[in-house]
Order: C-alpha cells, then structure tokens, then sequence
C-alpha cells in the first residue's frame, strides 16, 4: 500500500524510513513560522528564556516571524509588542517579515512554501502553504514546543481525499468552492485529519484560488489542507524555496479515510450566514438583504483575481452613498502588482477604500460595527462579535458578491455585471 | 504518573452540535481578563443559576465537534475557576482540543455520550478502564484512547510543565 503526501513528509521530518496514520513520532519542522500577537510571542520569548534558559534559538534560519496584526499600531502598547519582537528577532537573528503584508500570504511568497517541507506556526490558517505541497499544521500553544526542542511530537493524521471535477463558471470563486466543500461534507468531516485536494478540476483553479481553499481548511475540522503541487504550482514555489527538498506526492494506491468526489458544474455563488462557518447557503435566497458594509481582503481571499473581479464589476460604477467598502490587498507584492494592472484606480474611484496588508480588518480590529450592522466580508470567519459589535452580523462571500453588495447596498448577484 | 480518574456531577450538557465555546461567557466577555469577573459571566445565558450550583469536581457533556470555530481561553478558564475539571463530547474540534490539552485540562472523547448521561448524574472516567461510567445509573462506555502525547501533557499539568519534564535546560544541556 503506498502512502500519502502527508505520510511521506512526516516520515522525512522524523527521520523515518516510513509512517502510517496513527503512528506517533518526533518530527523536526523544518520552518517554525508565526506572528506576533499579546499573549503568544511574547508570552513564548518569555517562557524561552525563563523556563528553559534557551537565550538563541539554535537554526535561526528554520524561524520566521510576522508583523501583520496591529499594523499600523494606533497604541503604545501595540508598539511596545512589535519592538518587543523586532529586538527578539535581531537577538536570534531570525528572519522577520514587517509590513509585508499577511504573514501566511508572505510566508509562500518568501519561500516557506517549500514543496515537500514540513511546517508548524500556531495559526491555523497556515495550512494554506498546503497548495504547493507543503505540510504546514496550526498547532496553537503547543507550538511552543517547536521553539523550545528540536522536534514536536505529532500522531500522523489520516488523509480525506477530495476530488473536484467540472469547472466554474465567471462569477463563481474558490471561496464558494471551500463553502460548498463544508455544506457538502458538513463541519466536522475532517477532523483531526488532513484535507488532500485532488482532481481534475485542480488545473483550472488558480494557484490563488487554491490558497483560499485550503487556508480555510480547519472549518471542516481538518488539521490542514495539502495538494500534490502540479507544475504551476511547483513552478512558483520551486525558485523561492528556501530549502531543497524533493517535492512529494501521494501514491496512487494510498490509503485514505474517505474520499469525496465534487463536482464544480452549476455551482451557483454561495453565502455563510452567521453566527458560524458551517452556515452555507444559496446566495439566491438572500438577495436583497440590506448589507452596511464590505471588506475584501485577509489570508483567505484578497488575492490579484479577488482585486480583479472586484475592479471588474465596480469599473464605471459607484459603492452606493453610505455603503462602507473596505478593499485590503492581501500582500504588498499583490498591491504593487494590482497597482501596476491598474486596479487600484478603479477601486478607488468607485469609492472604495483600499488601504495597506493587514490582518487588522479581519479580526475586528480595524472598521468595526456597531449593534445591527451587517457585513458582507471574505474575511476568515463570521462568529458573533468577530468584525465589532457581538450584535452585528458577518455574511461570508466571495469578492465578486461583495463587490455587487457595495453598488447596491443589499445582497445581489455579481453576475448580472459582468 | 496516571492519570487521576475524574469523578463529579453533569454540570451542563451542551446539545448543540459544532459548539463554539465562546458563547459560554459571551462575546462581549471573551477579552475580560480577571477571573472573577470572567466566572461571573460565565453560563448566565444558559443557566443563571449555574454558578451557584456547580461543585468542584463536575465535567461538563458536549455534542459532536465541540469546541468549532476560532475558540479562545476565556471560557474554559473560567470554567474551570468554577471547579469543572474536563469535558466529555461526542466529539471535539482539533483547534479546541489541543488548546484545551496544552492547559492540562481534561477533554475525553466518547461516542455516545448524549446517550448515556443526563443532567446532575454522578459520573466517572477511568483512564485505566478506557470507560466512562454513569454512577447514578449503573451504565458505562467506552472513550477513545488518547494520544501518547496528549496524555502525557495532561499528566504533567499542561504544556510548559510537560516540555520542562522532557527539555533540559539549554545550560544544562551544554554541560553534556
């Protein structure tokens, strides 16, 4: 019986002629990555140097750390965090990633995407590295672990396997893809196992589009998400690799816990109603709902082909008077290229605010609502209290729903301006 | 070291399937950092009461996937403040898992469980039997084992104890 991706990478990493789901070994990530957040870093620089006299991590180069929350910093406090981190960094003299943007977006840009690497951070939406093969868990505190010894100890997970055929039609996104994925095979039926995304519709997603997907795997309880990385995907990855490795892939004869075939065709664009992930829905069934505010951006979406489609519906045309439209480009190397597509223009002159990378928006932080506002948002999450008030209301959706929201003011189908 | 047997009353039961555990002390709460405070909110729109009844010793029952979303600490910190020493679900969602584990707190996965307990039951979990055993009614079932790793974090007491259990000191270690 041959083994999966995810076996094979684990197996290196513990240095093991061969592992199964279910063994449970000591495996040496080859990058810790995570970003700086009250309570996290500094609790673990703490915890470093006074529980375990660790003054410099040995291997500074397996560790990245991001500025991306609280950025800008609009307190002292906040500030006082990211000199905190910054003077940590340049103790250890490992590698740190300010204002870059989104730290799980730069992290592939910089090359810990590395095909066949295994990764650990403390976030889970990390497991969007996954799109170039690469193994990359949100381990939460536990990834202490990871910064205190060389190796974590880690139960091989089982692998779901999915596999989606068809092709979408203009209008309907990777988001709607992932949305579809939970209502179809509910919340839970994943857990604790790794999502491996496969098919022949693979060749007609975006690379971007695939980031989506899989960075958004944990609502389907999986550990993360994994691709056996197809040329496109190896040739973005490969050159910035900053470990050789050999990428890896899946046997044929593998053996997984389930599998699951999609099938793309018809696939309308969806809506996830609050308070939870789980809620998707047809967006046809909620046209009209009166909508407050928009937010494009975070890890999971605000990617080139977001900021296109958006532009594409919004060129010539007006956020409708009142309508908060937040547009948050996902990196500063997507910015830089939406600015030199022109993108950015458009955006702007349609009324939309476009500001710099930052997970602030995301989390609520940054353009929070007040009781009874509604928000339609590619953001990662719609639970009560996520973007402000614990009474306002979070509608997911793809960039192109929340483009046609922002004209009208009210849910509508994007497709109708393309 | 085993595992100490958890044994107390059915505090709550969580019916609600994919339960996100912040709706325990409300979002509006989940940034408060004063336990007092925290315990205080905790519960009040499930059962007012709940404070005042809840003994130390008492696990709290949840459905399948329990603990889904973006769970925080707030929750369980104030639960077990009030004295709730694990939880028993159906099933758990792996983010709240394994932060619930790495703060050495007590999470046993039992198929079934919704079935074999109701409210106020006198209940125990015996690690060495595998078993979670209805006490009141003289019925029991079995849990999923845990994980090497997970159990012996629980028998350090949580993360940090457990590395320093098995982490030398980076001074120490030099002198090897």
């Amino acid at each position: 019986m041959g083994y999966t991706i995810t076996e094979k990478i684990l197996a290196r990493a513990a240095g093991v002629p061969g592992a199964r789901a279910g063994d449970e070994l000591m495996a040496k990530p080859d990058f810790v990555l995570a970003y700086d957040f009250p309570g996290y870093t500094d609790v673990y620089f703490k915890s470093m140097k006074e529980d375990f006299g660790i003054d410099r991590v040995a291997e500074p180069e397996r560790f990245a750390i991001f500025i991306d929350h609280m950025v800008p910093a609009t307190t002292p406090k906040e500030e006082e965090l990211h000199i905190g981190t910054r003077s940590w960094c340049k103790e250890n003299n490992v590698p740190l990633f300010e204002r870059k943007g989104i730290g799980h977006q730069v992290a592939a840009e910089v090359g810990y995407a590395t095909p066949g690497a295994f990764v650990v951070h403390f976030d889970g939406h990390i497991s969007q590295l996954g799109t170039f093969g690469t193994l990359a868990i949100g381990m939460r505190r536990n990834v202490l672990e990871a910064f205190v010894r060389e190796k974590v100890s880690i139960k091989v997970p089982h692998t779901v396997r999915v596999n989606l055929s068809g092709e979408l039609t203009p209008g309907v996104m990777a988001r709607d893809v992932f949305h579809h994925l939970v209502r179809t095979m509910g919340p839970s039926s994943c857990r604790f196992q790794v999502l491996e995304i496969g098919g022949p519709a693979l060749k007609t997603l975006s690379t971007e589009g695939l980031q989506t997907i899989t960075g958004l795997a944990m609502f389907t309880g999986a550990i993360t998400a994994i691709v056996n990385p197809d040329e496109d995907r190896l040739a973005y990855a490969l050159p910035r690799a900053r470990k050789q490795l050999e990428p890896v892939f899946s046997d044929p004869d593998a053996h997984y816990a389930a599998v699951y075939d999609i099938d793309l065709n018809g696939l309308e664009p969806v809506l996830v109603i609050p308070p939870t992930p789980s809620n998707t829905r047809n967006l046809s069934d909620y046209l009209g709902l009166e909508i407050n505010t928009g937010y494009l951006g975070s890890c999971a979406s605000g990617r080139l082909e977001d900021l296109r489609i958006a532009a594409q519906i919004l060129q010539g045309r007006q956020v409708k008077e009142g309508f908060m439209l937040n547009v948050i480009p996902t990196s500063q190397e997507i910015m830089a290229a939406a600015g030199r597509e022109g993108l950015i223009s458009i955006l702007a002159e349609a009324g939309a605010f476009v500001s710099s990378p930052s997970c602030d928006y995301c989390f609520g932080r940054i353009a929070t609502m007040t009781d009874k506002q509604r928000a339609v948002s590619t953001g990662t999450l719609n639970v009560r209290g996520r973007m402000g008030s614990p009474d306002s209301e979070i509608y997911l959706c793809n960039a192109a729903v929340v483009a046609a929201a922002a004209i009208e003011g009210q849910l509508a189908d994007p497709r109708k301006y393309l | 070291m085993p595992l100490k047997n958890l044994r107390g009353r059915v505090a709550f039961i969580f019916t609600e399937e994919d339960f996100d555990v912040d709706q325990i002390v409300g979002v509006k709460n989940i940034k408060i950092t004063d336990i007092n405070e925290l315990a205080a909110a905790a519960m009040t729109s499930y059962d007012p009461e709940f404070a005042t009844q809840v003994k130390p010793g008492d696990i709290l029952v949840g459905a399948g996937n329990f603990g889904y979303g973006h769970p925080h600490y707030p929750p369980m910190r104030a639960m077990r403040h009030l004295g709730i020493t694990g939880v028993i679900a159906e099933s758990f969602s792996p983010g709240y898992w394994r932060g619930e584990v790495s703060m050495g707190f007590p999470q046993v996965s039992c198929p079934g469980i919704l079935t074999l307990v109701e409210r106020w039951d006198e209940i125990e979990v015996d690690w060495e039997a595998g078993v979670v055993r209805n006490l009141t009614k003289g019925t029991e079932l079995p849990f999923e084992p845990l994980a090497a790793g997970d159990e012996q974090m629980l028998e350090a007491g949580g993360l940090v104890p457990y590395l320093k259990r098995t982490t030398p000191m980076q001074g120490e270690r030099k002198d090897h």
